[in-house]
């Protein structure tokens, strides 16, 4: 074996000098290179760990806040509805009070009209009445020629006024 | 009879032997490669991972995809639970062969270094004194063509595995695993069976002993075979006699196709080396009531 390795060129003291080399590159390099580039992937890692689990969480809250929105517009939607209708009952209940608030007042309109056209019209046939006992009295003067006194203008106007309340 | 001296004008320039550095004294070449890739290497990530952020610059972002992948790799064969404590060593392994091995295609490795001057600025790579030792010693020599190198990889590895057993295991744990019944036998057959699996245990022991040997001289095969082919391949054409202008251009020509097949080469044998490694390492700390799983 001593003289296979004396051929192919072993020298001990240059042999313990390189495994002295390789021993230095070993510890240098699991020191100073794969130690801080491992723990640099590591916390890359994590961090990207950490990232995705975020964005889990951010994606959950905001399903969280879009129902939580849909239910808002749903609540709005239901409040507005009930609102209108409401506002649409309150306001045919409005119209109908108003209807008849209208409806009250033109009859009393009318019957206010009415009333007033018969107060008028008792008073043109009081007026006629008289215009036309009047008449009556001056016809019934000149015809007769006599002076009627206040008893018979009375009967005359009594009785006109009696045909002609018919 | 054939020995590595019939060979030797084929052998990469400096032959199999590591040289030392005429000017540098007991340093060799390959030790002087493995610096510099040990240093660049360190140097770069040092540099990516100085001010490390969430949001990465272009350094920090390639360091970090090669230990990401790695790690994926590692995990995948060592386990969740041991791939924390196994993949330093792996990653280095794999990170210094890959570095090692293509540093090792760049222009002027093994190409320039110290010999007889033939020309101004050329020196004779084929010449071999009267010892039969080359002359030529280049001043830089891929780090994994040389056993020393392969052999400390590979025994730095063993050191880990050993303490990664034990600690899994622990002293008592590590010998059932390799000498105990395995396959959760119970009853009589599992006591009539424990000769057979003590003798399997034994060669496992063997089998565990040459790991080191299997691994360095496996790398060690592939490059050095690799830098030898390259430069086989460079001198072909003066070698076959063709004319001084071709020969020159097949100084380019012929190896050229060898480069890329050598930038794959460098790159499976860092990932076979790993590769392997890893596995020894989820063999040697696989719990027995996992291996049912």
């Amino acid at each position: 074996m001593e003289g296979i390795l004396q051929t192919f060129g072993l020298d001990w003291p240059k042999f313990i000098s390189q495994v002295i080399i390789v021993l230095i590159v070993y510890v240098i390099l699991s020191k100073y290179a794969f130690g801080p580039v491992l723990a640099m992937l590591e916390a890359r890692r994590r961090r990207i760990s950490e990232g995705e689990t975020n964005l889990k969480t951010i994606e959950a809250e905001l399903n969280k806040a879009e129902e939580k929105v849909q239910g808002m517009l749903n609540q709005a939607n239901a409040d507005a509805e009930r609102l209108i209708t409401e506002a649409r009952e309150s306001a045919e209940s409005v119209r109908g009070q108003k209807t008849q608030e209208a409806i009250k007042e033109a009859q009393q309109i009318i019957e206010k009209a009415r009333e007033a056209s018969r107060l008028e019209h008792e008073s043109a046939m009081n007026e006629l009445k008289r215009d036309f006992g009047r008449l009556v009295i001056d016809a019934t003067s000149k015809v007769t020629g006599k002076v009627l006194d206040d008893k018979d203008q009375k009967r005359i106007n009594e009785e006109t006024a009696g045909q002609v309340a018919l | 009879m054939f020995s590595l001296d019939t060979i030797s004008p084929l052998i990469a320039a400096g032959g199999i032997n590591a040289p030392e550095i005429p000017a540098l004294g007991w340093l060799t070449n390959s030790i002087l490669v493995a610096s510099i890739v040990t240093v660049a290497v360190l140097a770069f990530t040092r540099m990516a991972t100085r001010r490390m952020e969430l949001i990465p610059g272009p350094k920090q972002n390639l360091v970090e995809y090669v230990v990401e992948f790695l790690y994926g790799q590692v995990e995948g064969i060592v386990g969740k639970h041991v791939a924390p404590k196994a993949f330093p060593l792996l990653a280095t392994l794999f990170i210094f062969i890959l570095s090692s091995n293509w540093f090792g295609l760049l222009p002027g490795v093994g190409t320039v270094g110290f010999g007889h001057k033939v020309a101004a600025l050329s020196v004779d790579s084929s010449h071999v004194d009267a010892g039969g030792h080359h002359t030529f010693v280049p001043l830089l020599r891929p780090a994994t063509a040389d056993l020393n190198m392969t052999l400390a990889l590979a025994a730095v590895f063993m050191l880990v595995w050993f303490y990664l057993s034990i600690r899994e295991l622990g002293v008592w744990g590590t010998l059932v695993h390799i000498f105990g019944p395995k396959g959760g036998l119970q009853g009589p057959l599992k006591y009539a069976l424990m000769p057979i699996f003590f003798f399997v245990g034994l060669i496992e022991v063997v089998s565990i002993i040459f790991r080191p040997m299997s691994l360095s001289l496996r790398l060690l095969g592939n490059i050095f075979a690799g830098e030898t082919l390259l430069h086989t391949m460079g001198g072909l054409g003066a070698t076959i006699g063709l004319p001084s202008w071709l020969a020159w251009i097949s100084t380019v020509v012929f190896p050229l196709p060898f480069y890329f097949m050598e930038i794959l080469v460098g790159a499976l044998q860092a990932t076979v080396f790993s590769l392997l490694c890893a596995v020894y390492i989820k063999l040697a700390t696989t719990h027995d009531g996992e291996e049912h799983h």
